[in-house]
């Protein structure tokens, strides 16, 4: 491990997903220095892989990325990537967070993402962006819209080969790359550490990662995204293209044998918004949601499940019991009818997609080293006076925003980045300066 | 002027921030169109003036692609209908000129649109390798 | 061939370009001849006074040899032939500026994603185009001119408009940081409607205590300023140089009313929403006794009193009807109906519904509804509510339940898919209408500040995730539930989320923009006017002195260049894409 010296910014954001970025790029502009610190090689968080989405359907690389560049060419923000947060005490100036940057064995200075290294290594292991729909090197660029753009070596899956090391004309293979410590001195730190998603493998009786044609919503987003791993919808078993999809909507949500009682507000919609990319590519495959309340609450949402409708997606309102898998594939979906005459009915399928939820990263609580960070039942993040500021931990100086504090779609996560921007620099503002008065005119 | 060989010159506008990252990504992902394509790239599809896509033709490229913002333009958000127009206006305009109508074509392409970016230009390119050269059309602009 | 004579006047200037090749370690020159793009660079470009191929150009060595050639060689021009400009073109930029090279006479050609990477196996086409690009950046570069950043200085202060939950905690993140603030509000008190509303869900406080606590932290406060019975009447300027006119009406007799100019950087719209007012005879309000919306029971609630009694009833059982308001059909005719869901109602409804349970007991509910969107932990009060007594009945959007007068009492007949669709009768002492959000009528206001607002009537935004809280008018924010219906803490969010942006704007008493905006040939301008109707932003204005011609405000200009494309004169521009840089790129491309 090397030592680095220590580094002083205003505020250290963890998490660069769309609300740490927004958060940081708004603390940015106003002038603060910030520290973004992502766990992940590349920053964009899980909106980076969506395909598009709702309700404007706009495309969610074209909005992430210009999120990323602005993040990477910031000349307030220090970016690292590839670092996880070890451990936070609070002092009297603020916090000293001890971050390790892990080893990329790839000098990122010299590595000018040309992919030579891809194409020499011989591994093949699952990728983690692609939610194991297609493979990755050992050695690897996580995506072509990665930021930064640089190969990251895995070294537990690296073979020792060499190969990567010969080819690259850069020379910027490094073996002999060690972790960094960073020590950051911050006033103030903003909790960006987004959310899990629910592993579909808990709900045995729909057989996900055992029956090949039941995806998670969060793969089959891929499946629908420009840069799609097949570059076609089609289903895992067969490479047919499915011509009946059915969604299992509260995968996982509002469902207290899994422990989550809650609704996770985002799955109505971004089955929704699934159901109208599929029915882009496949205009003839019938798209059916089960479902048991449709949930479209925000902007514009409404009249994209109006729309929805219209374009012929079909709503049962009912709760899947189980998934049986036929012999050639197919899936039969049992269901109890909770609309038309009720009881239990079943229906056939070519593809089902489970609209997983999201669930806390708890994590989060064990960064804090000298004080205690509230987490709410579940292990969201507690928002201490919702009344007075939904971004205001219990601990002075520390906000947080986005999926951190709960289920969000990304037009409120935006908005609430902001909030903790906000909070935060007055904060620290006010913390420091001494508020001086210009030409006020006096209060009536 | 000989046909046989003939390649179609096609430019292409993409937008900065939108169409010619999608751009970019077909060639990331090694995807091939057609190497007789050129490509500028402007703020935002909006801009581009009837009168830039005449003197594309009049400079001697067969075909003019505009890789549109479409929905996902951050500036305006009827950027297509903007674009459109303006499309449209070059192309009464080329029709005046005795320019084939086909070898302009727009697009919305997103900064992830390969696909559609390679499959649009390729058939305009079809398209134009058919139609032949543009000073084969109307009378010579090449004075 | 308007463009070529132009050119022929500028080649007696004599630039003093650098052009470098980038070789990206064989990814682009196992595809494109770089050699041979140098060669014909020399041949042809005598104002190339340095063409070389580098191994990679972003190298720091190789950007320390640019420092130098720039230096030694005088360079005006730097042509960087490399990757996508994405990767790179800041990287590049700054090097210029250690150079002392205005950053904006670099232009970064793509040879990588859009040449050797797109056509593999095809080295010559692949080099002709690499070169095409190559001589289009020289071409861009011999016609650019030294851009600057746009500065100017901003008003180091605020103006929320509405005085509400949002407008409040606006004004507190905004004076904390240092930022004035002025707020305005029209009626005479704080606090909106929250102020009238009693226990507020899921929080269990109610409203007064909410706005309370936000006007405590702005008590003491000396840098904000609040004006209450006023109105804005009328606003000028431009992003950091607002001036806005209010009306203050006094209550004092006297003076009826002042009248005060505000000078700001930005102004903060948080004029709230209306509640939905039923129509006479909508589910019976106003014409059968015992009906009332979702505010009247709030208020009613609010008495603290031991049992439930509205204008003399006694209430054992009652029904709460959904999405009146929100949710409508589209009208076949095409006329107006709200068809958005109002996203608080729902969850309002429930805690409603859990605080009667909670209070009084033996009160039955029926809660009618479509879709329970009680999203997020609101989930967790609508299975209390059902455990708590509350009888939860869906009705389709095509069978909306009938609300009639049965004696005394209200009859609700409603037809449910699981009985068949048979109608069925309930009788109930109060009938609840739970009614949804409206865009606030402010006519005056919108005519004064003329923001878009979107098909669904309230304000729109530039875009739900880029900017969620600009408008058209750079510079004038929306925050709250004038933008959207929203929940308490959703509100605070947004209204926060207005502050930071506000506050981007106004902190550093400076703005720095973006040099690409448009402008105006004078010369050219003929009035034609076409730019001022194409601009969504309001950035150009006809003026007289100049002789009636067009003027573009930068600072309220995005640089989209909408305007470029409809000038039938070419007079108004967009710095950095000139009509002339775009012409002599299109006619090297075309080579």
């Amino acid at each position: 491990m090397t030592e680095l010296p220590e580094e002083a910014y205003d505020v250290l954001v963890i998490g660069g997903g769309i609300a740490g970025m927004e958060a940081a790029i708004d603390l940015g502009d106003m002038g603060f220095k910030v520290a973004l610190v992502e766990k992940e090689p590349t920053i964009g968080g899980k909106m980076l892989l969506l395909s598009k989405v709702f309700p404007t359907l706009d495309c969610a690389s074209c909005i992430s990325g210009t999120k990323t560049s602005t993040v990477s060419h910031h000349p307030n923000i220090r970016l690292l990537t590839y670092s996880e947060v070890a451990g936070i005490e609070r002092v009297d100036s603020g916090f000293v967070a001890r971050v390790t940057e892990k080893p990329r064995y790839v000098d990122a200075s010299l590595c000018t993402s040309c992919g030579e290294c891809e194409d020499a290594c011989p591994i093949i292991v699952p990728n983690e962006f692609d939610f194991g729909l297609r493979g990755r090197k050992a050695i690897y660029i996580p995506f072509d819209t990665a930021v930064p753009k640089n190969a990251v070596l895995d070294l537990d899956n690296c073979i020792y080969c060499m190969q990567c090391e010969r080819v690259c004309p850069a020379d910027a293979i490094n073996f002999l790359q060690v972790p960094k410590a960073h020590t950051l001195r911050v006033k103030a730190i903003i909790l960006a550490v987004g959310f899990k998603l629910f592993q579909a493998e808990k709900k045995k009786d729909y057989h996900y990662g055992e029956y090949p044609n039941v995806l998670t919503s969060m793969q089959m987003d891929r499946v629908v995204a420009p840069t799609r791993p097949y570059n076609a919808v089609i289903r895992p078993s067969d490479g047919k293209e499915p011509q009946n999809v059915g969604y299992v909507l509260c995968t996982g949500s509002r469902d207290r044998t899994v422990g989550n009682p809650r609704c996770s507000q985002v799955c109505c919609m971004y089955s929704m918004k699934q159901a109208q990319l599929i029915m882009g590519s496949l205009p003839t495959a019938d798209i059916t949601l089960y479902y048991m309340d449709i949930r479209a609450y925000g902007k514009g949402f409404e009249e994209f499940y109006r729309q929805s409708r219209d374009m012929g997606v079909k709503f049962v309102r009912g709760k899947v019991g189980k998934i049986e898998q036929k012999p050639d594939s197919n899936l039969t979906v049992y269901y109890e009818d909770t609309e038309g005459s009720g009881g239990m009915r079943k229906a056939d399928h070519d593809l089902m997609v489970l609209s997983v939820g999201l669930l806390p990263n708890t994590e989060v609580a064990g960064l804090f080293k000298n004080v205690k960070l509230d987490l709410d039942e579940i292990g969201w993040i507690r928002i201490m006076n919702e009344t007075r500021s939904s971004v205001q931990t219990n601990i002075d100086g520390v906000f947080a925003a986005g999926c951190a504090t709960g289920p969000k779609d990304i037009p409120d996560s935006v908005l609430e980045a902001g909030a903790a921007a906000s909070q935060c620099a007055a904060y620290i503002r006010g913390a420091s300066a001494s508020i001086t008065a210009h030409e006020v005119p006096a209060g009536i | 002027m000989s046909t046989h060989a003939f390649e179609p010159k096609i430019l292409v506008f993409s937008t900065n921030i939108i169409s010619d990252p999608g751009i970019d990504q077909a060639g990331m992902s090694h995807i091939n169109y057609p190497s007789s394509s050129r490509i500028l790239r402007v703020p935002c599809s909006s801009m581009i003036r009837p009168e830039f896509i005449i003197h594309a033709f009049e400079s001697g490229f067969d075909a003019v692609f505009i890789a549109a913002d479409g929905g996902d333009c951050p500036y305006l958000s009827d950027c297509s209908v903007r674009t459109a127009r303006n499309v449209q206006r070059a192309s009464e305009m080329m029709k005046e000129n005795g320019i084939d109508q086909s070898r302009l074509r727009m697009a919305g392409i997103c900064s992830v649109c390969s696909d559609a970016f390679a499959k649009g230009v390729k058939s305009l390119y079809d398209i134009t390798k058919g139609l032949g050269p543009v000073r084969s059309e109307g009378h010579d602009r090449a004075s | 061939m308007k463009c070529r004579q132009e050119f022929k006047l500028t080649e007696g200037k004599k630039e003093r370009i650098g052009v470098y090749v980038c070789h990206c370690g064989g990814n682009i020159s196992d595809y494109v001849d770089v050699k041979k793009v140098v060669e014909e660079i020399k041949k042809g470009e005598p104002n190339a006074i340095i063409v070389k191929d580098l191994m990679f150009d972003c190298a720091d060595a190789s950007q320390s040899e640019m420092i130098e050639d720039i230096k030694a060689q005088k360079l005006d021009r730097v042509v960087v032939a490399a990757c996508s400009p994405k990767l790179h073109e800041a990287t590049f930029r700054n090097m210029a500026k250690r150079a002392d090279l205005n950053p904006y006479m670099l232009y970064h050609a793509d040879i990588r994603e859009q040449s050797s990477w797109a056509h593999e196996g095809d080295m010559e086409g692949a080099t002709s185009k690499a070169l095409a690009h190559v001589r289009a950046a020289i071409a861009y570069v011999k016609s650019a001119e030294p851009l600057e950043k746009i500065k100017s200085e901003t008003t180091h202060s605020v103006l929320i408009i509405g005085g509400g939950i949002a407008g409040l905690r606006a004004a507190i993140d905004l004076s904390r940081m240092g930022v004035n603030v002025m707020l305005v509000e029209r009626s005479p008190a704080l606090g909106g409607h929250v102020a009238e509303l009693g226990e507020i869900y899921p929080y269990y406080t109610s409203g007064p205590e909410i706005v309370k606590g936000l006007v405590d932290e702005l008590k003491g406060r000396d840098n904000v300023a609040i004006y209450t019975n006023a109105t804005v009447m009328s606003y000028s300027g431009y992003l950091g140089k607002f001036e806005v006119k209010v009306k203050v009406t006094h209550r004092q007799p006297g003076s009826e009313y002042s009248e005060i100019t505000l000078h700001v950087g930005s102004i903060i719209v948080a004029t709230g929403f209306d509640t939905y007012r039923p129509p006479k005879g909508e589910y019976g309000y106003g014409t059968v006794k015992g009906v009332v919306t979702l505010p009247d029971l709030v208020k009613a609630l609010g008495d603290g009193s031991k049992e439930l009694i509205y204008e003399g009833r006694r209430i054992r059982e009652m029904a709460f009807i959904y999405c009146v308001g929100s949710r409508q059909k589209p009208p076949e005719d095409g006329g107006h109906a709200n068809l958005y869901c109002s996203r608080y109602c729902c969850n309002a409804a429930t805690s409603q519904a859990l605080t009667i349970h909670r209070r009084f007991n033996n009160v039955k509910i029926y809660h009618l509804y479509r879709d329970m969107r009680t999203y997020g932990r609101n989930e967790l009060m609508y299975e209390d509510a059902a455990k708590g007594g509350s009888i939860f009945i869906r009705f389709d959007e095509d069978h909306p339940p009938l609300v009639a007068e049965d004696g005394d009492r209200c009859r609700v007949t409603f037809w449910s898919s699981l009985i068949e669709n048979q109608p069925v009768d309930i009788l109930v002492d109060l009938v609840v209408l739970v009614t949804g959000m409206e865009p606030r009528q402010n006519e005056e206001l919108n005519r004064t500040l003329s923001l878009p607002a979107g098909s669904d009537g309230f304000y729109k935004e530039i875009h739900p995730k880029l900017r969620p809280v600009e408008t058209n008018i750079t510079g004038v924010l929306i925050s709250g539930t004038a933008q959207a219906p929203r929940d308490v803490r959703e509100t605070l969010s947004s209204a926060s989320a207005a502050a930071a942006k506000a506050a981007s704007f106004v902190l550093k008493n400076e703005l720095e923009l973006d040099p690409f905006v448009a402008f105006v040939n004078p010369q050219a301008c003929e009035a034609h006017q076409e730019c001022i109707k194409e601009c969504p932003y309001g950035a150009i204005e006809l003026v007289e002195e100049l002789g009636k011609k067009a003027r573009v405000t930068s600072a309220k200009c995005k640089g989209c260049g909408a305007c470029v494309a409809v000038c039938p004169t070419g007079a108004i521009q967009l710095k950095g894409y000139t009509n002339m840089e775009i012409k002599s790129m299109i006619e090297e491309l075309a080579r």
